[in-house]
């Protein structure tokens, strides 16, 4: 019990660590910054020559060519900003100065254009041909401290395929795993995707931007995004001159997790034209609890950090990252069964038959230990004013060892090591007027070693090489961009069976491409059309994947003979803005997949010493998944604030004339915002309730232990304040989940067979900047 | 000075990318390594054996089904003294593993449960808190009956295992069905 409070203990030091750095801070005082981009409103690229003018303090800001303007040493307190442009309505507004505002970005009007009102966009909306949602600010700041799937379910059409109350993998419009493509600083992650209990190896609090990509826009990074792409990026390392630091320190009571985290960073100065970044995360926590029981053996423990440096001169720009990121995830006893018999026992008990109902930060058996390591450095040189050429090089290692039993030795039953190193090269141009193409060329190399004392994937190497080429042009209304891609990709597969070593030879090519067409006939609508066409060749698993799958007591059997699955997707955006105050975002699509991969369950159950186990083969099916998502927001006075998500999913297999099964049901979240300090946006109180129905689309032919779970309503409360200490601003923050302490099981949640979901928590976060 | 530390970077990259090669073709063998599969029921009447019941299944789970399970013939109102044993069989070759219950004795339970036809056994051996684990038990016959089976349960329960606990508690390691007749 010593452990008890260590975490909480933890959090409390960093508080006063903070506090004793903050007193030897308070030389900065007057050193705020604001800086942002201006961008053209009606075509959202980047105005250069735009006068930013500080009226109370005659300060003036001229922006560069990339619309970038910036302020530095500025007191705290409220400005009047009014910003001018030669053809551009001038617009004047106010800001609220608390700590440093690094991207606060203007759209300016046409002076043709009645709109006068200022319209102030919060994320960069550069690539505007390409149907994505972004976290905003505030709902990162609302779910920080939650791993990478539990920040991106707050955007409508994801939502979460769960593991217990550890493990979370984004879903998008239904599709994840390997058909959803992960990029971690521009680089495609390679683990193990193909497992549904394997979370991304992703630290999220490396990213200032959290970003899915929900139709065809991943081209540039690869086929197989059959169901879309999240991209996670770091700020720019394109930052102002000097030495700066973040600390973030937050704790959950319901597992008693603390996390800690330091971000350190230096910009560019004129005497040296380098500038870096180093974060580090650590978190450690115990048992969850449901409303009822703590769930033995779930605690988690992270460590990840990363270096990220860049130089720059005039023409040339070098990049180099590495990210490491090291966990320990430990998976519900309850949960972990011997067999058919084991499972029909533990379902038919309301509580976990096999648990132990205390609180303690112990991990043991079964759990996961993963970790990641990532290296690329990058070039990019100007030829021109209007050509560029990027070059990538990136390398990296995966680890994965499952530990489950341990009947004899002690070691992993399951220990994976994949290997990837990618080289890409891209060359830009925008040499005729109103179009812009790039082409690119691809080439990667992996290796995928098992080890340990269960099979179950075989080794294997694969060769990738794509190609591709994109063209972007712009006309009166219209936006439109082409895409298309080719891909080679071979796979050797090495096997050793009954004492005889032998190897399998795969090869698969095809084709992919995209079409985006937007129509823009003013600032206030935008109807924005997709057409992809993507393929994803099966993969190891689903080939030749033959045995228990950890803990979920089924036997999975692959099938050799199985081809390519192909999507054809259709989606549509429609954006339309009432006013600065009401904006409305509908999203629709469809997406047919011919020869889905899909596990069925088959018959008999698989015989063993160990009793019987329910079997599922892999097998292709032609699949329609349809849907909708919108997301509608209202401000109906500038400190109230009301926005609506909901997202539907239609799930068709065709050949059987029935549903495929665990898909996301349909769900409402609606969310009130009260922003208590006048002007600004960082200090708010909010309450959400969210809404997720019974799945009722569910195959009628399949077997399932257990009918999908209740209809349930959640509600959470978010507040966030900003105070200063010694002169320092210091953010806090607060949210409890699950506030009603709801009792409840999520078809999501493929855990729901033994437990239920957690309860109420509260996270306390604390975020300071030096 | 960039044209320097990039190549520095490439180079690093490199030799990355070479350090992964790994050993994907000296692929391990697919079946499974760690695993008991297969359990022998030791009868003995006075000190003398007088049957050996062995269930097999050389490859483990998955690929072909259990290649052996022998069923047991016993003779009405008798008491025999039974042992089992657990074994390994990698590449051919047989390891004894019974020990490694014996070791892990509090996390273990070994049950046997009658259907079709009933006496009774009793557990002969315990653990270190003194709760019985089944390594060595006790069956005493009543009067001939039908055939029925006796499922041979190794329950793994770690932290959790108490004096009197139902045969549902933990986790199956092994779960084996044998026909059973009293003549």
């Amino acid at each position: 019990m010593k452990d008890q409070f260590y975490t909480f203990k933890v959090w409390v030091l960093c508080l006063l660590a903070c506090s004793i750095l903050t007193k030897n801070a308070t030389a900065q005082e007057c050193d705020l910054r604001l800086s942002g981009i201006v961008y053209d409103g009606a075509t959202q690229q980047p105005l250069a020559g735009a006068t930013v003018r500080l009226e109370s303090s005659n300060k003036i800001a001229i922006t560069n060519k990339s619309g970038v303007y910036r302020f530095t040493k500025l007191c705290s307190g409220n400005y009047r900003i009014k910003i001018t442009h030669v053809g551009c309505l001038p617009l004047e507004t106010s800001v609220s100065l608390n700590s440093d505002l690094l991207n606060y970005n203007f759209n300016l009007l046409h002076s043709s254009e009645q709109l006068s009102e200022v319209v102030v966009s919060s994320k960069l909306e550069r690539d505007i041909n390409t149907i994505k949602s972004s976290l905003d600010s505030l709902d990162m700041q609302k779910t920080k401290g939650g791993t990478l799937g539990e920040m991106l379910r707050q955007l409508s059409g994801v939502s979460v395929l769960q593991t217990g109350s550890t493990v979370f993998k984004p879903v998008i419009h239904g599709l994840h795993s390997q058909r959803v493509l992960i990029l971690n600083n521009g680089v495609r992650q390679e683990g193990q995707q193909w497992g549904a209990e394997h979370a991304p190896e992703i630290d999220p609090l490396v990213a200032a931007n959290l970003t899915v990509i929900k139709g065809a826009g991943a081209l540039k990074y690869g086929a197989d995004a059959i169901g879309g792409a999240v991209l996670v990026e770091p700020r720019s390392l394109d930052i102002d001159a000097g030495l700066r630091a973040e600390f973030n320190s937050i704790y959950f009571s319901n597992n008693r997790m603390g996390l800690l985290n330091a971000i350190v960073e230096h910009g560019g100065t004129e005497k040296s034209a380098w500038s870096w970044r180093t974060h580090l995360t650590y978190k450690r926590g115990g048992n969850a609890r449901t409303p009822d029981y703590w769930l033995h053996n779930t605690g988690v423990e992270e460590l990840n950090y990363s270096l990220h440096a860049g130089y720059q001169t005039e023409k040339t720009k070098a990049e180099f990252f590495f990210s490491a990121f090291n966990s320990t995830i430990g998976i519900f006893w309850g949960a972990h069964i011997g067999n058919l018999t084991d499972l029909e026992n533990a379902i038919k008990s309301e509580k976990p038959l096999f648990n132990i109902d205390e609180f303690n930060y112990q991990i043991g058996r079964p759990r996961q230990e993963v970790a990641h390591y990532l290296i690329k450095a990058k070039l990019t040189r100007e030829l021109d004013k209007n050509r560029r050429i990027n070059f990538w090089l990136s390398h990296q290692e995966n680890f994965r060892q499952e530990y489950d039993r341990a009947l004899i030795a002690n070691t992993a039953e399951l220990d994976l090591n994949l290997g990837t190193t990618t080289a890409d090269i891209n060359y830009e141009t925008n040499r005729f007027a109103n179009a812009q193409s790039q082409i690119g060329l691809s080439v990667q190399k992996q290796a995928n070693v098992w080890n340990g004392s269960r099979f179950f994937i075989p080794n294997y190497t694969n060769l990738l090489l794509g190609m591709y080429a994109i063209e972007k042009w712009a006309k009166n209304d219209l936006q439109m961009e082409a895409g298309l891609r080719y891909d080679y990709r071979s796979l050797e597969v090495f096997r050793n069976q009954n004492g005889q070593n032998f190897q399998i030879d795969r090869s698969f090519n095809n084709l992919s491409a995209s079409f985006a067409i937007n129509y823009v006939p003013n600032n206030r609508l935008s109807w924005l059309n997709n057409f992809s066409l993507s393929w994803r060749p099966p993969n190891v698993n689903e080939l030749y994947v033959n045995g228990l799958h950890h803990g979920t007591a089924n036997f999975e059997i692959g099938d050799p003979d199985l081809i390519s699955e192909t999507g054809w997707k259709y989606t549509t955006q429609l954006n339309y803005q009432w006013n600065t105050n009401t904006q409305l975002d509908l999203t629709l699509y469809t997406n047919y997949i011919q020869n889905f991969i899909n596990l069925v369950p088959v018959l008999p159950p698989t015989l063993t010493l160990r009793g019987a186990f329910p079997t599922f083969k892999f097998q292709q099916a032609n699949a329609l998944l349809s849907g909708a998502d919108l997301t509608f927001n209202t401000t109906w006075d500038p400190s109230w604030a009301y926005r609506l998500k909901a997202s539907l999913l239609l799930p068709r297999n065709l050949d059987t004339r029935t549903w495929l099964q665990q898909m996301p049901a349909p769900q409402i979240d609606q969310e009130i915002s009260w922003y208590f300090l006048p002007g600004s946006k960082n200090s708010f109180l909010s309450t959400n309730v969210l809404w997720v129905a019974q799945q009722q689309f569910i195959p009628n032919n399949f077997i399932d232990y257990l009918p999908p779970p209740k209809q349930y309503l959640l509600t959470n409360l978010n507040f966030a304040t900003e105070l200063h200490f010694m002169k320092n601003p210091i953010s806090f923050g607060a949210s409890i989940y699950n506030l009603f302490n709801v009792r409840y099981r999520d078809y999501m949640n493929r855990f729901r067979y033994f437990a239920d979901e957690v309860g109420t928590n509260v996270v306390l976060r604390l975020k300071m900047n030096l | 000075m960039l044209r320097k530390y990039f190549a520095l970077i490439l180079f690093v990259a490199f030799v990355a990318s070479v350090s992964s090669c790994k050993k994907a073709s000296m692929a391990k063998s697919e079946t499974e390594h760690e695993a008991i599969n297969r359990v022998e029921l030791i009868f003995k009447q006075g000190g003398n054996t007088v049957a050996t019941i062995v269930a097999e299944d050389p490859d483990g789970d998955g690929g072909n089904p259990p290649s052996k399970i022998d069923a047991i013939n016993l003779q009405a109102n008798q008491t025999y003294n039974v042992e089992v044993k657990f074994f390994n069989i990698i590449n051919g070759s047989t390891k004894d593993v019974t020990s490694t219950i014996q070791q892990q004795a509090k996390e273990h339970e070994i049950y046997f449960i009658l259907s079709g036809l009933n006496f009774p056994i009793e557990k002969k051996d315990f653990d270190a808190n003194g709760f019985p684990l089944g390594l060595i038990s006790q069956w005493k016959t009543g009067n001939a009956s039908a055939q029925g089976s006796v499922l041979l349960k190794l329950m793994h329960k770690p932290l959790v295992k108490g004096p009197n606990d139902d045969p549902s508690k933990g986790h199956s390691d092994i779960a084996v069905n044998f026909p059973l007749k009293v003549n």
